[in-house]
């Protein structure tokens, strides 16, 4: 019993002291990054989530990238100049720099270049789901991947040749997906499509061989659940850009509000996206700074299925979209940062137009709705109830200021919920809903990555069941816009695709939001981007101010 | 002694084989699949179909079943469905996270309770006794997320007292050998680190420890007065022994044992109340991985977890079972 006491007041002891005493001075050459989630995996390729993205970017180099701040703006990166195309369209040069090595000390060279677009190309069926962009950007695998061939040149010189023409080609190996690896790394996690089950591939899951690139910063460990560190490359090829931090720490933090605590209470000094409400919060406290990307890489639309009536009448479509006063939705859930949707991508993506989509006009709606002919007016309007997106800040706030608008001109809304991902998501892919709340942060700054993979794409030659729009026009413009050979043809087509959906209003964009970074005000350098593509190199810590 | 241990852990086994079949049933019961978590807005019909094959969701229920029980009883516990990372190697890098909290909470909850139960048995009725029991009320009826973030306000947002988030100040960079970072800050010589990382414990120990702390200072106060009145503590008394000696030998002795079973009890409390507590003050444990696994119908993680704390909790009470012996000569099995 004696011991218990003096243990317990040792204890107590302890506990006073420990909260009575500061802590070291905060790192100024560790950068501690809060993301939203956990990164998924360690392999470029086997990744398709924006968090794995954000870090595997810092390390993995692609032969071309995105310029700092842009979304659209091709620069090389391992490459030494943007590749030249041939005539018919269907053969990139690329031509490479010499004397770059990968962290593990392998030559970066046109073998290596061949051994990851070979990589990508022949992706085991096991591991096909994990690797959704490969898939979705060349079209398949193997024999159906559209990636016919890599072949070396020389030891510096790389030719890639695709079976049919597909004019977003190098704005896509932008990706971090398409990043090149260490060949030696990749054997050695067996993650040379020899292993078709992901839980035995190291250099997927953190262990021997992940994440091996030419970058700036090197991987050095993940904690599941709890950091991912990545430190400085001190022998990158680009002396100029070599990193100022020693380290970055990307900590996963689910909770918006934990995320902006975090930050005033020095726990984070960089946090990768905050709440639109909390911009003010932020902007009040003179430790802390907003960044604000710029322009936005997403859309929000209110989402109509025209298997039910009435929004299956493009009168009352055009009368929604008469109906809902965008700015007032803008000002009173995104805080102001966001812009009024002038199309169905944001007016960043290449060929983006102004399409004059209509603007808060009450009255006019009520016209077209007595035009119309329709006479029951009742809409199944659904949201969901657990989730907040970028482009989407208060799924119910936003319904409610829908539903009331779209009232006031003489709908009645029954109004429906359901989980994000137990239900919502499914229930709407499936053509379940008449109308939803639902948008797209783009994947790369191609209109085909809006218009047709995120909305209007047909299934199997016939309308998805998400939105029952049946346009064969559309359908056969996109198609061709993607195979033009020439930028000029690819712009007059996908010109004519969004004047096609312009026309018949099938869903109605409401707002590109943007969605800002919080940061404490020690850090400088950070250039964001709308698409997230953000280097770290170039920041640096200034603690000079504390 | 040998014989009661076997015939114990034998008893264990209908247990955790009903909890794994009726775990099962109730997951699979919940709206959803993972298809979603993973798939996100990429996912189309056919690539959930193939995903569904691929995790083997598309066979019969009992198959599914079956299929499980045969994999954990060979010691595959499965791999998470959404990064694949088997179970075993998650759930190593998580335990310490939620050990540590826990056995600060016990800490909290033992320290502080049992001295409250003593001092409110020796003053029943007295004011000391209403403002404990009125402070343990108050203890057992608050939601731990509420306590929780009470706390995490009040202390770390306001006042700026305490760290709030995290096992320990993310910009420190040493070696975790063990992932018990009390002890790694001090392998790693590391004195300040460790002072941080008891300021990260304190919160949460306290948020987790509210309930345990509430229950055990009523029954240690309900013991005490319990035994202070049994004849062979006034026999003692009337002896002529010292009032602290008969507290110490007589009196503490013989309340040890229904405090010491609430403890035990309290144990899996306290794994339950880590979910919320590590999900309030963003702590790497197993808590706030199940509240994601749940969320993402994470299904061989969600069974594996809850399977494993079963069991963690039946040892524990066999553990406190035995201990009797230790407190009580009189008890042998």
């Amino acid at each position: 019993m004696k011991h218990l006491r003096i243990g317990a007041l040792l204890s107590a002891i302890l506990v006073v002291a420990a909260a009575c005493t500061g802590t070291p001075a905060k790192s100024s050459t560790t950068l501690v990054v809060a993301l939203p989630g956990d990164i998924v995996r360690t392999d470029s390729m086997l990744t398709d989530d924006s968090n794995s993205s954000y870090v595997i970017q810092q390390v993995v180099e692609g032969l071309v990238g995105l310029a700092p701040g842009s979304t659209s703006e091709i620069v090389p990166v391992l490459a030494t100049a943007l590749p030249t195309v041939s005539k018919d369209g269907l053969t990139y040069t690329f031509k490479l720099r010499e004397g770059v090595k990968f962290h593990d000390g392998t030559d970066f060279n046109a073998a290596a270049v061949v051994y990851n677009y070979e990589r990508f190309r022949t992706v085991p069926d096991a591991l096909q789901e994990y690797s959704y962009y490969t898939g979705a950007v060349f079209g398949g695998f193997g024999d159906a991947s559209n990636l016919e061939s890599a072949t070396a040149v020389d030891d510096y010189t790389v030719k890639i040749k695709l079976r049919t023409v597909s004019s977003n080609f190098v704005l896509t190996q932008t990706l971090p997906v398409f990043g090149i690896q260490s060949p030696t790394a990749l054997a050695l996690g067996l993650a040379d499509n020899s292993e078709t089950d992901i839980t035995k591939i190291t250099g997927a899951q953190g262990g021997a061989g992940a994440m091996v690139g030419t970058g700036p910063f090197k991987f050095s460990s993940w904690v599941e659940g709890d950091s991912v560190e990545i430190v400085r490359n001190d022998t990158y090829w680009n002396t100029a850009a070599i990193a100022k931090l020693e380290a970055v720490i990307f900590k996963p933090v689910a909770e918006e509000t934990q995320r902006v605590n975090g930050l005033a209470d020095g726990t984070y000094d960089l946090v990768q996206v905050i709440a639109p409400a909390d911009v003010a919060t932020i902007a009040a406290n003179t430790g802390l700074q907003a960044i604000d990307r710029g322009s936005s890489f997403n859309i929000f639309c209110l989402q109509m299925n025209q298997t039910y009536a009435p929004v299956s009448n493009p009168m009352i479509r055009e009368a929604i979209a008469y109906a809902i006063d965008k700015e007032s939705l803008i000002q009173t859930f995104y805080a102001g940062a966001a812009d009024v949707a002038k199309n169905w991508m944001p007016m960043n993506v290449q060929y983006a137009l102004d399409l004059e989509l209509p603007t808060y006009d009450p009255a006019k709606a009520m016209e077209l709705i007595a035009a119309s002919g329709e006479t029951d007016l009742t809409i199944d309007f659904w949201y969901p109830n657990d989730v907040t997106r970028p482009y989407m800040p208060d799924p119910k706030g936003l319904f409610e200021a829908i539903s009331a608008q779209l009232e006031a001109v003489g709908f009645t809304v029954v109004a429906h919920d359901a989980k994000w991902r137990s239900g919502y998501l499914d229930q709407e892919a499936a053509g379940a809903y008449e109308m939803w709340l639902l948008g797209w942060t783009g994947d790369w700054a191609g209109p085909d990555n809006f218009l047709s993979t995120a909305f209007f794409h047909y299934v199997d030659g016939k309308p998805s069941p998400e939105f029952a729009y049946k346009n064969d026009k559309l359908d056969a413009t996109m198609a061709a816009a993607l195979a033009a050979t020439s930028d000029a043809q690819a712009k007059k087509l996908w010109e004519k695709a969004q004047n096609l959906i312009r026309a018949d209003l099938p869903t109605v964009p409401i707002a590109n939001s943007k969605p800002q970074a919080g940061a404490s005000i020690d850090v400088k350098g950070f250039v964001g981007s709308a698409g997230l593509n953000e280097y770290l190199n170039l920041v640096y810590l200034d603690r000079t101010g504390n | 002694m040998a014989r009661y241990i076997i015939r114990r852990l034998l008893a264990a086994i209908p247990v955790l084989l009903g909890l794994s079949l009726v775990l099962f049933a109730y997951i699979r019961l919940l709206p959803g699949d993972p298809c979603v978590a993973i798939l996100g807005q990429h996912r189309t019909v056919e690539s959930c179909a193939k995903l569904r094959e691929h995790l083997g969701l598309d066979l019969p229920l009992w198959q599914q079943y079956v299929n499980y029980l045969t994999q954990t009883l060979s010691g595959d516990f499965g791999n998470s469905v959404i990064n694949a990372l088997p179970f075993t190697q998650e759930f190593t890098v998580r335990f310490p996270g939620t050990l540590e909290l826990t056995i600060g909470a016990l800490i909290f909850a033992i320290g502080a309770g049992i001295p409250l139960g003593r001092l409110a048995a020796r003053r029943v009725g007295g004011w000391a006794d209403g403002l404990i029991t009125g402070i343990s009320l108050f203890g057992v009826s608050i939601p731990v997320f509420v306590l929780g973030l009470a706390l995490a306000v009040i202390f770390g947002v306001a006042l700026g007292w305490l760290p709030t988030q995290g096992r320990i100040d993310a910009h420190f960079r040493f070696d975790s050998i063990t992932g018990f970072l009390l002890i790694d800050t001090l392998l790693a010589g590391r004195p300040d680190y460790f002072v941080d990382a008891v300021r990260h414990l304190i919160l949460p120990s306290i948020a987790l420890g509210s309930i345990p702390l509430a229950i055990i200072t009523r029954i240690t106060r309900a013991s005490v007065i319990e035994v202070a009145n049994e004849d062979y503590v006034r026999t003692a008394r009337a002896k002529g022994l010292a009032g602290k000696k008969v507290d110490q030998r007589h009196v503490m002795r013989n309340a040890w044992l229904p405090v010491t079973t609430v403890i035990g009890l309290q144990v899996g409390s306290l794994l339950g109340g880590a979910v919320l507590t590590e999900t309030v003050f963003v702590w790497n444990g197993v808590g706030r991985w199940v509240v994601d696994a749940i969320e993402n119908h994470d299904y061989p993680i969600i069974q594996s977890t809850i399977l494993v704390f079963a069991a963690f909790f039946l040892i524990v009470n066999l553990l406190v079972d035995i201990g009797y012996a230790f407190l009580n000569p009189r008890i042998r099995y």
